[in-house]
């Protein structure tokens, strides 16, 4: 009923008034979603989310160009390669995930995944490093 | 008792917000499993990209079947990849729509990503398929193992990820999703938006990485 302007509660939610609607009854339910939270701070503007496509499209260009340098130092490209991703990555996490703005708890949530997946295969990767960087 | 109607503006609905102060945790609790689940993605999917690591290249003295250098297609995996990248853009000009209660973009954005992500579905599909006449199929030898489990399982993400939009797309047009729910739209969004990072590793570790 979105654009009609008419919500139907759920059976069995729990029915409270709307500050904001003038005193009209609203449902309020377990699954109702959330607004705006604590924390959750502005959202950048669509401008800001295109600049930030526009500076990806670079950094991929950037990459693929890289890919096809022979120096004969691979291990050289492999670290310039990885700090790009990385790079994309924190970009795509901080702008367009809203790590950046929405609440601290949930940041610290993925970066417990994010470290703790860098750590147990970066050991893993550490005894077989001869197989990954080749000089 | 059972059911109260709500008649509000011209656009969208009045929903009253869970109140996250509310939850024990004292955040939306739907957010807080989009996160941890995406944390423990990571954990999946960095063990896929360390297994590709770890047999990158140990089988080169008795390689059976093509080499992974006479078959990697820089060029066309850039453009499927350029696609995914777009996706992402569109994804959350998706959930800035629906931020601004603006439900005909939504859809349009929505729709947007979906294509976009199936394009590079059908692009992986393409690339599979060609591999496999040249003689590289999931047994032949240990690239051909770990490219494509780890590859298929990304795109078996992304299919997911269109199935989960093309819902949301259905639910605005019948309008189930008005501007109060906007969180539904963000979940997915980071959901779409973990896989296309997860791709960005994906990318440069089989395809950027020179072979030798």
């Amino acid at each position: 009923m979105t654009d009609q302007g008419t919500e139907v509660a759920e059976p069995g939610a729990a029915v409270v008034p709307a500050p904001e609607s003038g005193g009209a009854v609203v449902a309020h339910s377990d699954h109702a979603p959330v607004a705006h939270e604590a924390g959750h701070g502005d959202h950048p503007t669509p401008r800001q989310y295109v600049l930030i496509a526009v500076v990806l499209v670079v950094i991929t260009g950037v990459e693929i160009a890289t890919s096809y340098i022979d120096t004969g130092h691979s291990n050289l490209i492999i670290v310039a390669l990885f700090v790009m991703a990385a790079i994309k990555f924190f970009l795509v996490a901080a702008w367009y995930m809203h790590m950046r703005t929405d609440q601290a708890f949930f940041r610290r949530v993925f970066v417990v995944g994010m470290v703790g997946a860098g750590i147990v295969y970066g050991i893993l990767l550490f005894v077989f490093s001869s197989t990954v960087l080749k000089s | 008792m059972a059911q109260a109607v709500v008649t509000s503006g011209e656009t969208s609905p009045v929903v009253a917000p869970e109140d996250p102060h509310q939850t024990n945790t004292g955040v939306s609790n739907n957010k807080l499993a989009i996160w941890v689940f995406l944390a423990s993605e990571s954990l999946f999917f960095g063990a896929f990209i360390a297994t590709y690591f770890l047999y990158r290249g140990r089988d080169i003295g008795f390689l059976k079947g093509p080499k992974p250098e006479d078959l990697l297609n820089i060029p066309f995996t850039s453009v499927t990849s350029f696609v995914l990248l777009m996706s992402s853009l569109t994804m959350v000009l998706a959930l800035a729509a629906i931020q601004r209660g603006d439900h005909r973009r939504l859809r349009i954005w929505l729709l947007a990503t979906a294509f976009f992500g199936m394009t590079f579905i059908a692009g992986q599909v393409y690339e599979f398929t060609q591999f496999y006449r040249e003689g590289l199929h999931l047994g032949t030898n240990l690239f051909g193992t770990t490219f494509f489990v780890l590859t298929g399982l990304h795109g078996a993400h992304v299919t997911i990820g269109i199935v989960w939009l093309l819902s949301l797309w259905g639910r605005s047009m019948q309008g189930g999703l008005p501007r109060e729910r906007h969180e539904a739209v963000e979940i997915a969004g980071l959901y779409w938006h973990f896989v296309d990072v997860v791709w960005i590793f994906i990318f440069t570790a089989i395809y950027l990485i020179p072979q030798h």
